[in-house]
């Protein structure tokens, strides 16, 4: 054994390995951009197709944001990766389906005398109720999820919760396709956000559709994120959040509640998973119990991508990812089915350039 | 450490003598059932001079169907569903002898390992006479050298990978038409009948998409057209403008896609907003079925599909009503394969009617090897799925598919 | 009577009461009765509705655990026969109720003709019927609250025995452990003859058993015995050398497709011997751990979780992608993979996998048990404990972890093969992130940095889903359950490693909640 050891040489000097990993990156990134021009002066994509590309990216990354936030608050107080996020998620999803099935379902009379469905008579307040159920239960899911699979093992090694996470994911996932069966279901949306329509662009000879549920959701996201963003920085509780994340020892000297605390968070990651997943049913339609898994594992990579426990990270990396999925195949000109490979492959070479994700703090090395 | 060695040298040779001595195959245990043959009067003939014994099902036990289905994972739709299908199936098919059928459907996750799993599983139990699966290629073929050691027909509903039937296996036959026939008769209705030129092909990435798109692209570009895209999607997502955009650019007068109904539905609902309004949606058996319509509404008008499921007759309505009662939900909507297992089940059922015997202490006797034979040899049983002919390789579905066109929120066939 | 203790067991009843509901929606009450049925060795068939004296047994089980648990709320005071009582009836009372209530609404919609399947779509009919007993709505009702008052309180009273008789209890068995000490039991500790006679017997049973049980049996265990191979070779990796890996999936389909590739007749016609193969398998799956290890393995914790959860899709997805079709055979997979063969014979039985799996499995116990014994194994231990301070006392940290890596992935690529060659056929479905998860549950369940604890993990993690195989749709809901219900018992691992554990908790400090509260409840 000893003998091997000797054997292998691969004590190169710290030094040398950052020479080639600069020159490493220079080389991709020079290959990256010749090939990107090369694409380019093949013009194969009109300037509408950038467009089109580039807003499907931006909606699908908001969506990530959202999520990946969730990651990321959990992460900074707990340093666990909530594996069931994805799955909090899918209960938002069907929490906000059940509403509109139910205004759906229900006949009023408008004021000019015609009967609709109450969905569409009133669709602001179907909307906001959606929004409001599917966030509470899935903030409800996210509660019960860190009391009974998470709370028990306070304490325990890092690996230990993320494997009861794992453990809660498949009961979550299985539960949602034995309780709510394992067909697909679609939102039947209010007729003002009809999926599809939206404002017409005419731009070199087509028409570019900015559907009004990829707006709303954008636009949606957008203030939930500042929102909460403010809640963070500029509460009590933002700060007793905060605190925690720091330190819990000395949080709890000074008066807070840590368990009190940590419950809140995971239900305020919760809620904006339920907005995610309603806005996700909104404006994609098609759902089943499977609905969580990708975002999940999708937002799990954006957080980690802007740097994992910094909540503007989760942000930039969810728009960043969502981005990258959509141009990257064309900017490249390959198969969209390798668009996967090109979001893992960005994710990987920012990691190896910024160890800590893209707004990442330098400190998360040690931390971790 | 010596110690650990020395142990490490017996266990080596120890398995390599008891390897030697005869290796046997072991999926045997369900083959040599025949101990009962000590009462020689007992034990009907046939299964003296059958290639693989008889099943033997005692008195008061079930005659068991096993299928192999994904019924968890993200294709559980599809496992639930054809085992949804089959148990009516089986609630139809009354008894043999006095003895009832029964459906053991076991979870293979959609997998190649799942599928062999299960195979070993069935092909252990005595009982298990017959399988009506597996449901996908790969699962499929990972069971199939098993089944053929037991002796245990199959009778696929959709494993559609066209080498399946070219293996040489004995005991493999599908009601389901493979993917080399299907595009070859999708390539052919969009360049002659619809008068296409220049059509994009798309699949989900799997086996059976894949394996379909392919067909397409190359029938289609003998005939003379031009396959001007050609991509993948990844399934699962609820998104796919960014593909259907990068396609939009190339102007396919149709998109024919290789897939299952989900990802259909969401390629036919994002066309409008990726520059293809003016395309035409062309699926496949796999995107066929209620809920296509269902989850299209508008966007799905003018969309074609394929499908081994003729218009509606009369076992298919009854089977539609049988099926709505006993589920709550309307058959069609889980998967397009509901059918199939119905009959991929009742072609068995009926099989082992013709062949089983009931000896004289009152179980029931199913010579194997005459059971695989009479599968193979079925012809014009009439279901739901048309006319049940298998060909030598063990192809039940001789006929072509039929093509529909969504009218007014329903398929109705489509010119011939 | 406390009043707060009341509260608490009605608290404990009302959650006994959502399980019960959340069963009853699942349509679990229905397959878990009949599964009683079958065990009491009565037919059922298909579609069938068990007997409700089945269903009576099941709501038995769960009252009498809500009435033991309600009684014993607290394990510090001594309980009394009316306090217990008292509790276990409250906590009853609140399942019941709550239970009836729901019974009520969904007999009663059931009674209006109203199908809720379109939304919970194991509520049919039938099974609503079957939840009240075949009885009319307020009848049933009722005698869910009755059965669940009932078997609560026995549930209390049976806490209240067994309370007073655990003394007893542990009189007996110290008893019964010194008299063993002093008989049979202290002779034959220490005796080496002991360990070779045990040793001969698990040989003995390693050589018999596949001859014995079966090709079913033969092939879980082999399943088991391929991820014994990969729960090792993570073990170096994660428990061993502290490097949380979620993409090792990637390491087990490059020794899977290499296996493949090389000796399938489709598509490159490279019928190579079996062993060539395995030794190129197991060689191509260290280089390309190394080529990989390189540029990440500066990353640390969750970031190098990530990338590597990156790579191990990257492969997936090449390995299917049209890209690359001709080279890998896409989504169909490969096929007509070579089996073993040795001296001319070739050994393709499941018995025969069976052996050579068991003699990987031990090769590979050996191989591991001898590095984390070695200066190598110290190295790695004292980067999993702290990676700075390993590097500031001449650990060459990078070194070893991309050592580490290696070698796992060597173990994953040996797995790969065997799994490759025993199917005849591998496809992209069978390298998901599921692989990779399961491989990292079972060396945290069974014990990190423990190899018996791996082997039991293994057993666990791909043994348990078969013997589940009974529950159908709900095996994987039954074992992620399990899963939870595992690592909250057994935070450790079933069979923890027996040096000081390998990971330092993040949050040492027990209980900082209980200063919490006593400080003040709201900031």
């Amino acid at each position: 054994m000893e003998a091997l050891r000797k054997k292998i040489p691969l004590t190169l000097p710290q030094n040398s390995i950052k020479i080639i990993r600069i020159i490493a990156a220079l080389l991709l990134l020079a290959l990256v951009i010749v090939r990107a021009i090369d694409v380019a002066a093949e013009s194969q994509f009109g300037a509408d197709t950038w467009l089109r590309l580039s807003v499907s990216g931006l909606i699908i990354g908001g969506m990530y944001a959202l999520i990946a936030i969730g990651y990321t608050l959990v992460y900074g107080i707990l340093f666990m990766i909530n594996f069931a996020h994805g799955e909090v998620m899918m209960l938002g999803t069907f929490g906000g389906y059940f509403v509109f099935e139910a205004f759906n379902a229900i006949q009023v009379t408008a004021t000019d005398g015609t009967q609709m469905s109450f969905l569409n008579a009133n669709p602001v307040i179907a909307i906001f109720l959606a929004f409001l159920m599917g966030m509470t239960i899935a903030a409800l899911s996210g509660y019960f999820l860190e009391k009974i699979a998470y709370r028990p093992l306070r304490g325990a090694p890092r690996l230990v919760p993320l494997i009861s996470a794992i453990g809660a994911s498949i009961f979550l996932q299985n539960a949602g396709q034995l309780l709510f069966g394992p067909q697909r279901r679609q939102y039947v949306n209010p007729v003002v956000l009809d999926r599809g329509i939206g404002w017409n662009l005419e731009l070199s000879g087509s028409t570019v559709v900015l559907t009004y549920t990829g707006i709303f959701s954008l636009v949606l996201s957008a203030i939930l994120m500042v929102g909460l963003y403010l809640l963070v920085q500029r509460t009590k509780l933002g700060r007793a959040m905060r605190a925690v994340a720091q330190d819990k020892k000395t949080a709890a000297l000074m008066g807070i509640n840590v368990d009190q605390i940590i419950s809140r968070t995971f239900v305020i990651s919760g809620a904006l998973a339920g907005a995610a997943g309603v806005m996700w049913g909104i404006h994609n339609g098609l759902f089943n119990y499977f609905v969580g898994f990708l975002p999940g594992i999708k937002a799990f990579t954006a957080a980690v991508l802007g740097g994992i426990g910094n909540i503007p990270g989760a942000m930039v990396g969810g728009l960043f990812l969502g981005i990258v999925e959509s141009l990257g195949p064309a900017v490249l000109g390959i198969d969209f089915q390798l668009k996967d490979v090109i979001a893992f492959s960005i994710l990987i070479l920012v990691l190896i350039f910024r160890p800590s994700g893209i707004l990442g703090e330098a400190l998360s090395e040690e931390k971790v | 450490m010596k110690k650990s060695v020395l142990f490490f040298v017996f266990v080596v040779f120890a398995m390599i003598l008891a390897s030697c001595n005869g290796a046997a195959p072991a999926g045997d245990t369900s083959n040599g059932d025949s101990s009962g043959g000590d009462t020689t009067s007992a034990v009907p003939e046939v299964c003296a001079s059958d290639a693989f014994g008889c099943a033997v099902v005692p008195a008061g036990q079930t005659v068991k169907i096993g299928m192999g289905a994904p019924l968890t994972g993200d294709y559980a739709s599809f496992g639930v569903d054809i085992s949804q299908g089959a148990a009516i199936a089986v609630k139809d098919a009354g008894t043999v002898e006095g003895f009832a059928f029964e459906l053991v459907a076991q979870d293979t996750q959609g997998a190649p390992e799942g599928g062999a799993a299960v195979a070993n599983k069935l092909a252990t139990d005595p009982t298990v006479v017959a399988i009506a699966g597996h449901i996908f290629s790969g699962s499929t073929e990972a069971a199939m050298p098993i089944y053929d050691k037991a002796g245990l027909p199959m009778m696929s509903p959709s494993a559609t990978n066209p080498p399946l039937t070219t293996l040489g296996s004995k005991v493999f036959n599908r009601i389901a038409f493979t993917d080399a026939v299907q595009g070859k008769f999708a390539a052919d209705y969009l360049y002659n009948k619809l008068g296409f030129r220049k059509i994009a092909a798309l699949h989900d990435g799997g086996a059976y998409g894949q394996g379909l798109a392919d067909v397409v692209q190359a029938e289609f570009t003998a005939l003379g057209g031009e396959v001007v895209g050609y991509e993948a999607v990844t399934p699962g997502e609820t998104d796919y403008t960014a593909t259907l955009s990068a396609l939009a650019a190339k102007n396919p007068e149709a998109i024919y896609f290789g897939g299952y109904v989900a990802e259909g539905v969401v390629l036919a609902n994002n066309m409008k907003q990726s520059g293809l309004e003016n395309a035409v949606f062309f699926g496949c058996d796999g995107t066929f079925g209620a809920e296509f319509v269902e989850k299209t509404g508008a966007n799905g008008e003018g969309a074609y599909a394929a499908s081994l499921i003729p218009p509606q007759s009369e076992a298919k309505l009854k089977f539609d009503a049988d099926y709505l009662a006993a589920y709550g939900v309307g058959a069609g909507t889980l998967s397009p394969y509901t059918w199939s297992g119905y009959d991929a089940a009742a072609v068995l059922m009926a099989k082992v009617k013709e062949v089983a015997v009931l000896g004289g202490d009152g179980s029931l006797y199913v010579p194997r090897g005459a059971l695989v034979n009479a599968v193979r040899t079925t012809s014009g049983f009439v279901s739901i799925t048309g006319d049940v002919t298998c060909s030598d390789v063990g192809e039940c579905n001789t006929a072509g598919p039929t093509f529909y066109i969504v009218q007014d929120g329903d398929w109705v066939q489509a010119e011939k | 009577m406390n009043k707060q203790s009341l509260q608490k067991s009605a608290a404990s009843g009302l959650v006994f009461g959502i399980i019960v509901i959340f069963l009853a929606l699942i349509g679990f009450t229905v397959v878990f009765s009949g599964l009683i049925q079958k065990v009491l060795g009565q037919s059922l068939g298909v579609g069938q509705i068990p007997r409700i004296g089945n269903f009576f047994i099941f709501l038995g089980f769960l009252g009498i655990w809500n009435g033991w648990r309600a009684a014993r709320q607290d394990s510090h005071e001594s309980l009394t026969l009316p306090k217990v009582l008292l509790r276990a009836f409250v906590a009853g009372l609140s399942a019941g109720v709550l239970v009836m209530v729901y019974a009520v609404v969904v007999g009663g919609l059931d009674a209006r003709g109203v199908d809720m399947r379109t939304y919970l779509s194991m509520l049919s009919s039938d099974s609503i019927k079957f939840f009240l007993f075949n009885q009319s709505v307020a009848m049933g009702g009722l005698i869910h609250v009755g059965f669940s008052t009932l078997m609560a309180v026995v549930g209390g009273l049976l806490a209240f025995g067994s309370e007073k008789s655990q003394e007893q209890v542990k009189a007996t068995r110290t008893k019964v452990q010194n008299w063993s000490q002093r008989t049979w039991l202290g002779k034959v500790q220490g005796n080496p003859y002991v360990s070779y006679v045990l040793m001969g017997v698990v040989l003995l049973l390693l050589v018999l058993l596949p001859r014995t049980w079966g090709a079913y049996w033969n092939y879980v265990m082999g399943t088991v015995g391929i991820y014994v191979l990969l729960g090792l070779g993570l073990n170096i990796i994660v428990g061993l050398s502290g490097q949380l890996v979620l993409g090792y999936v990637a390491f087990f389909a490059i020794g899977a497709y290499t296996f493949a590739l090389t000796t399938s007749p489709e598509p490159h016609n490279l019928v190579w011997n079996f062993w060539i193969a395995l030794a190129v398998s197991v060689v191509a799956a260290a280089l390309s751990g190394v080529l990989i290890g390189l540029p990440i393995l500066r990353l640390r914790g969750d970031y190098l979780a990530i990338v590597t959860l990156g790579f191990g899709e990257i492969i997936r997805i090449l390995l299917k992608s049209d890209l690359l079709k001709d080279f890998t055979m896409g989504p169909r997979g490969v096929r007509n993979i070579a089996g073993p063969t040795l001296f001319g014979r070739s050994f393709t039985s499941d018995v025969d996998y069976m052996y050579i799996i068991i003699l990987a499995v031990l090769l590979s116990v050996f191989l591991a048990k001898r590095w984390q014994e070695s200066s190598i194994g110290r190295a790695w231990l004292s980067i999993s404990q702290d990676e700075t301070v390993a590097q500031a006392t001449g650990v060459d940290t990078y070194k070893y972890k991309l050592l580490a890596l290696s070698l796992g992935a060597a173990f994953a690529g040996l797995g790969g093969a065997l799994f490759a060659s025993r199917n005849q056929f591998t496809g992209p479905e069978d390298h998901a992130l599921m692989v990779s998860i399961n491989v990292l549950c079972l060396v945290i369940v069974g014990g990190m940095g423990s190899i018996p604890g791996i082997v039991l993990g293994a057993f666990v993690l791909k043994g348990l889903p078969e013997i589940l195989r009974e529950l159908e749709s709900y095996r994987l809901l039954v074992f992620g359950a399990l899963l939870v219900v595992m690592m909250i018992i057994r935070p450790e691992g079933l069979w923890p490693a027996r040096r000081p554990k390998l990971e330092r908790p993040v949050e040492p400090d027990q209980e900082p909640a209980a200063v919490a509260i006593t400080v003040g409840g709201k900031q």
